[in-house]
């Protein structure tokens, strides 16, 4: 029997592979871009108040700019959306003086009440900003505001549940204002022991809602509670209850005047009005398409001195000079790509193959080669590698054993023979470099006192001793190899047994918060220069401790220097504090990182810098050595 | 037939619900959350960002409000990248992914094909020999190695092809040869066994009896019944590759599905994980039956039932 089909079917196959070849070989290329750097990542977002990361920071700082920038030399603050600023006489009033010819994208002005809006919307409990804290931690009310933490007497905004779009994370249904008269608790749940830190929050949570606040509005008496007992007419259902924003210590007088009231004289508040996450965004753009439409390239608004001109997923954002930028005329690079390229290999791939002008942190195996190269730029970073220790565990809860444990890892060798990219073998928590700081040491490689501090804590020669584990993110690649290291100088100099393990980066985060770990690799990175940034993740319960080591002294050390006014005795408390973290060594500093970046001869304006940053506004191409470079390489 | 694909249809209708069920629960249950990160957030801010994706819900209600919006083709936003929703990351990465998949797949089957049929009609000589041989090596080595071998010889040594990146036909054929070069040396293989199979079938001495020439022979005859094995492992083949591929896409910088299944997968972005599982499912299934409608084209004696 004759069947079309069966004669066909391999033709319409073949045709089909035709026509696939055909389609995905009509690709628009696109006009290249005037610079193209290498981003790691692809962006979590481009929100400012949702984002920490390095590659974040970079477009969101090319697309906004905050009060102040920082210089790409010296990080110290240049003028931005403001000019300068006044210092009250007890150094807790930051009043900034805003420039008249700062725009936004789209015409308008750029005014106070942008900053105060934008702040605000970072600090709302519903935005759930990383970096809130650092606001939170300087700003008077900042943090009430933040966690909704409200007392009788205190002014409340309370907002109904009448959101158009519920959906959407920055409040925009009706705001009544007023006074706490009372607050009616429930009792308070108990909670069962062994309840996981999560499941107690929880629990508090659910309770807290049902909290009702009395309030008076219009001359009368009313209570609002989250979640109101049913049946009960007389409650009216809310929200939100948090601290009104007026108590808040961040406001707009008028336009050009931007008001910012601090706890304590905090000497690094300056660096963090050049931080990124403290970059405005416009409030009519936000409103007007919410997230995360507003993020889109045809919606945003920026006052940067970029637009956003596209982003195609995991493959590139390209930006354009903004035309509107109040400094448009230094700004050099018309446009620029930013490559979301996740592989170290490939970037330098791309770099030696002249597809990119800048990638940073080429693998580390080829270092040795290219270290010599005069496109090779390393430079000593603001950010630690260390290792916690589980103070609640044995043998670890032995201080003495903890400071064997330091002094038997020969970090030198570690540094020159393994990473071998010029990182500083650390002696202490706070990376060298800050100004005016003293770091405090905790003694360098020395393995007659290790072995003597074992034997008095009562372990001659490493006997009876605990097996001790060291746990880190991701089987393979740097982390291995660093605790094998390790590992093998503990097992070496004091006959320790070491053990590792490698998981993967979830459970181990889960694990190093749960105290379920002996020792744990980890990384930290200065959010600005100053020592407060790496001490204050010590103190007793703070969210980043992870060690169950607690010090009442060290507590008060850090609390008594946020409050000095004289900056060489709050330098020196923060030498003390760490005296005692460096003796008591709940963590063991293992070595300062070293930021490498690899930036094309012709790239001007790119300076190796502390925190590694390279604001694309400040960089510019000389075309005439870019011409001579390429012709000198021989290609196009 | 269309009673055939009516039956097909609900079986993968089913089988999406258990993928779905199955993988909901099984993401549900290791540790961590998308919103672990090292800086610990603030428990109340935490719950904030949970309630937004409605993590803070009982399971089975979570469960089923995303099988519900999951139906109507919504899966929702990213919750790690959080400004793309789902449905953007698949329209953005299934393009690329297959675009490359198609290529590395014709690009397999022209030479894997072609392989086939010569070592099979010069069965035991050195020809067959070395592009067995070939064949073997093309299974074995893994693609991350032969993507830096082609890398360093055709970008660095001998400058023809960019190194990485998407946007021009140059920039894709270092990554289709190395994602297509296993495929073709399975191809190859498989050819070959298929055309010895037919080759000393009795309907092959027949046509050669009658005076064919021995190219009808082989191109009209024995091939149609040598692609039976081919074919078969095409189908599963085909939802690999079209779904991309993690090694190829890291290395050569494609902005495909490939990198997704993984990041999605150890950064717990559930809903990205739940969407491509999903695709996979869809195109694996869809496949399987253009398979098998393909045996009944290419073997008379095959019935859809």
């Amino acid at each position: 029997m004759y069947r079309p089909g069966r004669t066909l079917f391999p033709y319409l196959a073949l045709a089909a592979v035709g026509l696939a070849l055909v389609w995905s070989t009509t690709f628009s290329t696109l006009p290249q871009a005037d610079f193209t750097f290498i981003n790691g990542t692809e962006l979590k977002s481009i929100d400012p108040a949702r984002v920490t990361g390095v590659p974040e920071g970079r477009i969101v700082g090319a697309l906004l700019e905050g009060l102040y920038r920082p210089d790409p030399k010296t990080l110290q603050p240049l003028p931005g959306m403001a000019v300068q600023h006044d210092l009250s006489s007890d150094r807790k009033t930051y009043t900034f003086h805003l420039r008249s010819n700062a725009l936004w994208s789209d015409g308008t002005r750029v005014t106070a009440e942008d900053f105060r809006w934008s702040w605000q919307r970072m600090l709302h409990p519903e935005t759930g900003s990383e970096y809130a804290s650092l606001l939170g931690e300087c700003v008077v009310g900042a943090d009430q505001y933040h966690r909704g933490a409200v007392k009788v007497g205190n002014r409340v905004e309370i907002e109904l549940e009448d959101r158009p779009n519920p959906a959407e994370p920055f409040p925009t249904g009706t705001i009544l204002r007023s006074k706490v008269l009372a607050i009616d608790k429930p009792p308070e749940p108990k909670i069962p022991k062994g309840t996981s830190e999560d499941d107690e929050d929880k629990i508090k949570d659910a309770w807290k809602a049902k909290w009702q606040y009395t309030v008076e509005i219009d001359g009368q008496r009313q209570k609002y509670c989250k979640q109101p007992p049913a049946g009960d007419a007389q409650i009216k259902k809310c929200r939100q209850v948090l601290l009104d924003f007026s108590e808040v210590g961040i406001k707009a007088p008028d336009p050009a005047t931007f008001e910012v009231t601090l706890l304590n004289p905090t000497p690094y508040f300056i660096y963090l009005a050049q931080f990124f996450p403290l970059c405005p965004v416009q409030r009519a753009c936000v409103e007007k398409y919410g997230y995360p439409n507003w993020t889109k390239a045809g919606n945003i608004v920026t006052n940067g001195a970029y637009r956003l001109e596209f982003r195609r997923f995991r493959d590139r954002i390209r930006m354009r000079k903004s035309s509107n930028y109040w400094d448009a005329e230094h700004v050099q690079i018309n446009v620029a790509d930013a490559l979301a390229v996740e592989s170290p290999a490939t970037g330098l791939n791309m770099y030696l193959d002249n597809q990119v002008e800048w990638t940073e942190a080429p693998p580390s195996a080829v270092i040795p080669e290219l270290e010599n190269r005069i496109d090779y730029l390393a430079k000593p970073s603001l950010a630690i590698y260390f290792y916690r220790m589980n103070v609640t565990q044995k043998p670890l809860d032995n201080m003495l054993v903890r400071r064997a444990l330091n002094l038997a890892v020969n970090k030198e060798s570690l540094c020159k023979n393994l990473l071998r990219a010029g990182q500083q073998p650390a002696l202490s928590f706070v990376p060298p470099g800050l100004p005016g700081y003293e770091p405090a040491s905790a003694g360098e490689y020395n393995i007659d006192k290790a072995q003597d501090l074992l034997r008095q804590a009562g372990f001659p020669g490493g006997q009876g001793l605990d097996r001790i584990e060291i746990l880190f993110n991701g089987d393979g690649g740097d982390h291995r190899d660093i605790a094998q290291k390790i590992g093998s100088d503990w097992e070496k100099n004091l006959g320790v047994r070491v053990g590792y393990k490698g998981i993967e980066w979830n459970s181990y985060l889960a694990a190093v918060r749960q105290l379920s770990y002996s020792v744990s690799r980890n990384g930290w990175t200065g959010d600005y220069p100053d020592p407060n940034t790496f001490l204050g993740l010590f103190v007793s319960n703070g969210e980043q401790n992870s060690t169950g080591w607690k010090n009442p002294r060290y507590d008060q050390l850090i609390a008594d220097a946020a409050r000095e006014v004289d900056a060489k005795k709050r330098l020196q408390m923060f030498h003390d504090a760490e005296r005692i973290l460096m003796d008591e060594m709940p963590v063991l500093p293992v070595y300062s990182y070293v930021s490498v970046n690899m930036v094309k001869p012709y790239v001007k304006g790119f300076y190796p810098n502390a925190q590694d940053l390279h604001p694309l506004r400040d960089l510019s191409i000389d075309a005439a050595e870019r011409r001579k470079y390429f012709q000198a390489k021989g290609t196009p | 037939m269309i009673q055939f694909l009516a039956k097909r249809l609900a079986w993968m209708v089913l089988t999406l619900w258990v993928v779905f069920t199955f993988s909901f629960f099984l993401m549900r249950a290791v540790p961590g959350g998308p919103f672990s990160e090292e800086r610990k957030l603030d428990p109340d801010v935490k719950r904030n960002i949970e309630r937004r994706y409605h993590l803070n819900e009982p399971l089975y209600q979570q469960y089923a409000e995303q099988l519900w919006s999951a139906m109507q083709l919504d899966l929702g936003p990213s919750m790690r990248m959080s400004d793309f929703t789902v449905n953007e990351i698949i329209a953005a990465g299934f393009p690329v992914s297959a675009t490359l998949g198609i290529l590395a797949l014709s690009f397999a089957l022209a030479l894997g094909i072609i392989t086939g049929i010569v070592a099979a009609l010069y069965r035991q000589t050195t020809t067959d020999v070395g592009m067995m041989t070939a064949a073997t090596i093309g299974i074995a080595v893994p693609n991350f190695w032969l993507a830096s071998v082609c890398i360093v010889l055709f970008v660095f040594v001998l400058p023809i092809f960019p190194a990485a990146g998407w946007g021009s036909p140059w920039q894709l054929v270092l990554p289709v040869f190395c994602l297509g070069a296993p495929y073709a040396g399975y191809i190859a293989r498989l050819t070959r066994t298929g055309m010895l199979d037919v080759l000393s079938q009795d309907y092959i001495r027949t046509a050669r009896a009658k005076g064919l020439s021995p190219a009808r022979v082989v191109v009209h005859h024995a091939l149609k019944g040598a692609m039976l094995p081919v074919v078969s492992f095409l189908g599963p083949a085909a939802a690999d590759i079209l779904t991309g591929s993690l090694i190829v896409e890291t290395i050569f910088f494609l902005p495909g599905l490939g990198r997704n299944f993984i990041q999605s997968a150890t950064q717990r972005d559930y809903p990205v994980a739940m969407g491509l599982v999903l695709v996979y499912t869809v195109i694996l299934y869809v496949l399987n039956t253009v398979v098998d409608m393909s045996y009944r084209f290419l073997d008379p004696r095959v019935k859809l039932q």
